[in-house]
């Protein structure tokens, strides 16, 4: 495991006043784990094909050629885990599952629990800092909340993957169909604005990918430089 | 259906339409095309997930044709799915399970129509119908509201069934 790593190099706009949003999440989610239990709709996805497809997406981020690192913020169950079992067994990846449900994390922990080079956290903070960093599905519910706190809770997440990552990152974002005002209670992006938010705030070269016939996008953020350089010692 | 789906047949209808969404034509805006068959063709692509040799059942498991709130229903519609394995189809020597599985694959490989899919019931005790065995139509007109041409499945039902 890394350092924990939560001192902000940037202005952030971290002022505890997000509270409400971790908890409304913490409780949305835990109530899917208790109602399906850990299978892709339990973390609200309609099945487990479309679950990875997004990973799919999320993982072109990754240089497979070597072992590396990696945080999944907002692991949930840790179907990911299983993903990269079946389809990237190599290299050695050194995986951490971060969620904010404390139901999700302890069936993580139930089903891989022991195993080498798998961990799991509870929380909204990532930990450590790794190599790269995924985050599918976490701006997608945004429930009652103000669009503005939930865009700010956006930005503190965005700059929490940026802290914690050497190489880059990946997150997604429901789009809405054109001529509809979506699903209340979702939050829908344009992906272009965090794509520019994240290029002008850390200096990362971003990458928009909505070619894979779902009502999504993937952004993904890779950073270059100092930073990046580090992570190859 | 018989001692395959019970007292839950009434929820049938529900399963046929959830595959109709997840197959059918997909809403489109100005800029790309999404969900519906363009989602499942790129699921396809992706982890071909109608495979020879795999169950049709196996697939719809993993695409979650089963339904989110009723497990009961659900199990016994994947037992419905599962019988398809022993029934025949309208092409002569492929059970009504190959013939579906062997069609979506053919819709959705190169040079495939990747036309939307519907899934729907005929009374298999009709004598003038297409009776005990799985119909697939390409290019059908399923909806008659709708002029898009289809790939329609057509599942052998009644209210009693050979195990």
């Amino acid at each position: 495991m890394g350092t924990a790593s939560s001192a902000s190099q940037l202005d952030s706009d971290r002022g505890g006043k997000l509270d409400a949003i971790y908890s409304g999440i913490a409780a949305y989610y835990s109530a899917k784990a208790e109602k399906f239990g850990p299978t892709p709709l339990g973390v609200d996805w309609t099945c487990q094909a479309t679950q990875e497809m997004r990973f799919v997406q999320l993982l072109k981020l990754c240089d497979f050629t070597s072992a590396f690192s990696l945080n999944d913020l907002g692991c949930g169950y840790g179907a990911l885990v299983s993903y990269l079992d079946r389809r990237h067994p190599d290299p050695p990846i050194d995986y951490l599952g971060i969620d904010v449900s404390a139901n999700m994390v302890r069936q993580a922990k139930q089903l891989w629990g022991g195993r080498p080079a798998v961990a799991f956290v509870h929380g909204h903070i990532i930990p450590r800092t790794a190599d790269y960093a995924l985050a599918s599905g976490i701006f997608n519910v945004e429930l009652d909340q103000p669009r503005e706190e939930w865009e700010k809770f956006i930005r503190e997440s965005l700059d929490n993957l940026y802290e914690t990552s050497l190489r880059g990152f990946a997150v997604n974002f429901m789009k809405r169909l054109a001529g509809t005002s979506g699903r209340k209670g979702l939050y829908y992006a344009e992906p272009a604005d965090w794509a520019h938010y994240c290029a002008n705030r850390f200096g990362a070269a971003t990458e928009v990918r909505e070619d894979y016939g779902m009502r999504e996008s993937t952004l993904i953020v890779r950073i270059f430089g100092q930073k990046a350089k580090s992570s190859s010692k | 259906m018989g001692s395959l789906v019970g007292d839950d047949d009434l929820y049938i209808g529900s399963f046929l339409e959830l595959f109709n969404l997840r197959f059918g034509i997909e809403q489109k805006d100005v800029e790309f095309a999404f969900g519906g068959i363009t989602e499942m063709t790129f699921l396809q692509k992706e982890f071909q997930i109608f495979q020879v040799g795999r169950p049709f059942v196996h697939s719809a498991k993993l695409l979650g044709l089963g339904g989110l709130q009723n497990n009961r229903a659900k199990n016994r519609w994947f037992k419905l799915l599962t019988w398809l394995q022993t029934i025949p189809s309208d092409n002569a020597g492929e059970t009504g399970d190959q013939r579906i599985v062997n069609a979506l694959i053919a819709n959705f490989g190169p040079g495939g129509a990747t036309l939307p899919c519907f899934m729907r019931a005929h009374d298999s005790r009709d004598p003038k119908g297409y009776g005990l065995k799985v119909v697939v139509l390409v290019g059908d007109t399923p909806i008659f509201y709708i002029k898009q041409p289809y790939l329609t499945i057509s599942l052998p039902m009644a209210p009693s069934v050979p195990p």
